[in-house]
């Protein structure tokens, strides 16, 4: 493909997409300076000085932005690393093994539905207002979709692969580490994408049990004081990390599922 | 009537830094049956893509009837390696489907789909959905639905390559019975040199990429024809020759 | 009838049948089947589409029980799969997720051998098939003909005692055809092994085969056996080729 093109192609979305942030923050100004309803929130100026300041300032006590985040992001992946074992575990054994299908997806069917938010009064009263309810919450936006995605992919693996091998010579524990869950690589890893971003997003619900730091906390601490240009820093914050870490996964897939790529 | 139908000038198409057709020019005139073949991954599916405007070209044009092809005004017909019926339409509404499209009068309509109908020897299944037919019916209807429309060009891209021998010598012959019936100018392209022989009134032989018209060959052999005639190996190495890579 | 090289009996078919059974009934797709395969032959299972064909593959490499009659190869009863009968798909079933190189050899590395063997043994078979230089690549980059190379490869490099293909070449186009059939010649020219090749494609049928067997429409057993002792290589355009090939379509059964 000629690279020229690609370049210039590059260069025309990227401006574009420029232009579609400052189309934004126009109409954000204009709101904040001609509207009633703009009298309620910061102006985009206002929101960036105070975004720089907390960089190195601290917001509430003692952490830093920086800081805060460091500390949220600790608790997620600690929530989401479990969930991807806890997860991928009972979705390749409810795809691969009837019994254990048989007894857990009733269950799992009708956790499956239930909003992140809503496992705060359970995660309280079994965990109490520590990190562990924090870390659960965390667990419980991640877990669901790695199962649901994992389980996809083992049920839909090819028995014509799995004879193949063992024509080959394979025996069960050869076809199950070599053919099943390649196979279900892809799979999995929809899941975890989708995993990140809720277990991300669960960072809010779980800093609202009795959190004293990490970005949910800024949100429900500016909430609290009514400031509003705290709570814009804190999804501000949010949302970038959300970003970032999404290109980081996206970025492992590519390494580690390789082999789907056609190219040229 | 042997007035020029399709005139291909210049027809030249890139991707990128590739050029796949270059300068190809051509003619096919009215009625006639062209058989297209070339060397795998010579750009036949590039130029029948560009033929349908699929693609746009680069240079060159392509006429039909001396005014430059447009599928809304033109009537072309398509059949294409991955086509099928329409499960949720009987055999009659398949076939009726391409007139409907071209906003045919009903009686119009009518008259035609059974007209081909009979041809293809379906008129006992003109109620039947596809999922109950087999595979050599839902074929039929498929030409049928082409043909129905009686279009001023027919283009089929390797329609056959897949299937089952028995199946593909059946289809072929009745390709060849429609055709002669209806005199429709058919492009038909494909790998299958004994399949081209077999078909065509006049053989394009193409060259490997940037793709141009190697030779233009003209097939005289009497219908209905014997792949083991003398005359057909005769023209069928000829072919051969000039494509063989392998 | 012709000699073959040798006159051990590897594969006997007696008297299969198979049937398979749903809920409307039972569906005889092989229907009192014998026939049998010497050593080093290149034996092709010809016959109309859908008529049993795979099936009859699949009971000799043990994917599927008969329901009545035997199959045996060399001696020994078939009753499920086993490496020693090897088998090349029409969709390549091959790992995407391995490269050449692993896939090719599969059958070795499960079976314990150890690296520096089962490479050395890998690399005769890539270098056999015409991949040389291809070894880490991945299947998804690799054409048609290139993929259908590596099953073939990956089948004979656990070096079974029979091959079995089914219709390997069928989603082929024409040409990559011819060159894929060559190619097969050569290979069983440079390694003799027992071979049960099964296609509908007359030319392709006549072209390889050292014993065509003619089966019937479903529920299929053998119509009739052809010795094909042409000279290697073969014209298929030559008098005797056409001949035989307007012999062998005439005498099948029509489906249409």
């Amino acid at each position: 493909m000629n690279m020229k093109k690609r370049i210039t192609e590059g260069i025309k979305n990227l401006c574009l997409s420029l232009v579609g942030f400052a189309v934004i923050l126009l109409l954000w100004a204009f709101i904040v300076q001609y509207t009633d309803a703009g009298l309620l929130i910061p102006s985009p100026l206002g929101v960036a000085q105070r975004l720089i300041y907390v960089i190195t300032h601290p917001i509430g006590k003692s952490y830093t932005l920086p800081m805060h985040l460091v500390i949220s992001l600790r608790r997620v992946m600690t929530g989401y690393c479990l969930s991807i074992v806890a997860g991928v575990l009972l979705g390749v054994s409810m795809g691969r093994l009837e019994m254990i299908q048989a007894i857990f997806r009733p269950i799992f069917e009708i956790i499956r539905p239930i909003p992140g938010v809503a496992w705060i009064p359970m995660a309280i009263v079994w965990f109490g207002i520590g990190e562990t309810a924090k870390v659960f919450i965390i667990f419980m936006g991640g877990f669901v979709n790695i199962v649901v995605n994992t389980f996809a992919g083992a049920q839909r693996v090819d028995e014509d692969l799995m004879n193949c091998a063992r024509m080959l010579g394979a025996n069960e524990r050869q076809v199950f580490f070599r053919i099943v869950i390649p196979f279900c690589v892809p799979y999995i890893f929809s899941g975890l994408q989708v995993g990140l971003s809720t277990c991300w997003m669960a960072v809010l619900a779980a800093e609202m049990v009795a959190a004293k730091e990490g970005v949910g906390w800024i949100i429900t601490a500016g909430q609290d004081i009514a400031d509003m240009t705290q709570i814009f820093v804190g999804i501000i914050a949010i949302a970038v990390t959300g970003l970032a870490l999404a290109a980081i996964l996206r970025l492992a897939e590519q390494i580690l599922c390789r082999w789907r790529v056609r190219g040229k | 009537m042997d007035e020029i139908k399709v005139s291909v000038n210049n027809l030249t198409k890139s991707f990128g830094d590739l050029l796949v057709l270059d300068d190809v020019s051509f003619e096919v005139k009215n009625g006639e049956f062209l058989c297209i073949v070339g060397p795998t991954g010579c750009g036949k599916t590039t130029f029948l893509n560009s033929l349908t405007s699929l693609y746009d070209i680069d240079s060159g044009s392509i006429t039909i009837k001396g005014e430059r092809i447009d599928p809304r005004k033109h009537d072309i017909a398509y059949i294409f390696q991955e086509y099928s019926t329409m499960s949720w339409l009987t055999v009659q509404e398949n076939i009726e489907y391409g007139l409907k499209i071209k906003r045919y009068p009903k009686a119009e309509i009518k008259k035609r789909a059974e007209q081909t109908i009979e041809m293809v020897g379906l008129a006992n299944y003109r109620k039947y959905y596809p999922r109950q037919l087999s595979a050599s019916m839902l074929q039929r209807v498929v030409i049928a639905r082409a043909f129905a429309t009686e279009p001023e060009l027919l283009l089929m891209d390797e329609p056959y390559g897949q299937l089952d021998l028995q199946l593909k010598y059946y289809l072929e012959d009745e390709l060849i019975n429609l055709w002669k019936k209806t005199r429709t100018t058919v492009i038909f392209i494909t790998h299958n040199i004994e399949e081209a022989v077999y078909l065509s009134d006049r053989i394009l032989v193409l060259t490997n990429k940037p793709t141009k018209i190697k030779e233009s060959i003209d097939n005289h052999l009497p219908r209905p024809r014997k792949v083991s005639d003398s005359d057909f190996i005769h023209l069928r190495n000829r072919v051969t020759d000039l494509i063989k890579w392998w | 009838m012709n000699e073959i090289t040798s006159n051990k009996l590897v594969i006997e078919c007696k008297d299969v049948s198979k049937a398979f059974f749903n809920r409307e009934g039972d569906h005889p797709v092989v229907d009192n089947l014998s026939f049998s395969v010497y050593e080093n032959e290149f034996v092709v299972l010809f016959g109309p589409g859908q008529c049993g064909k795979t099936t009859i593959l699949n009971l000799i490499t043990g994917l599927e029980t008969v329901t009545t009659g035997r199959v045996t190869v060399n001696g020994e009863i078939v009753d499920g799969p086993s490496p020693k009968r090897g088998l090349v798909y029409q969709t390549t079933n091959l790992f995407m997720w391995y490269n050449v190189m692993k896939n090719v050899e599969f059958g070795p590395s499960v079976q314990g051998v150890p690296k520096k063997e089962r490479r050395k043994r890998a690399q005769h078979y890539i270098d056999l098939v015409g991949l040389t230089g291809f070894e880490k690549t991945y299947p998804v980059k690799l054409s048609g003909g290139m993929q259908q190379r590596v099953g073939i490869a990956r089948a004979y490099c656990n070096e079974p005692e029979i091959i079995c293909m089914d219709e390997p070449f069928g989603h082929l186009d024409a040409q990559t055809r011819y060159l894929m059939e060559k190619e097969i010649e050569r290979i069983s020219g440079a390694e003799k092994r027992t071979v049960i090749f099964v296609t509908n494609n007359a030319e392709e049928a006549i072209y390889l085969a050292d014993r065509i067997i003619l089966l019937r429409n479903c529920p299929t057993s053998v119509k009739k056996e052809y010795c094909i002792d042409l000279p290697r290589p073969r014209d298929y355009t030559s008098a005797e080729f056409l001949a035989l090939r307007e012999e062998i379509t005439n005498a099948m059964d029509k489906v249409i």
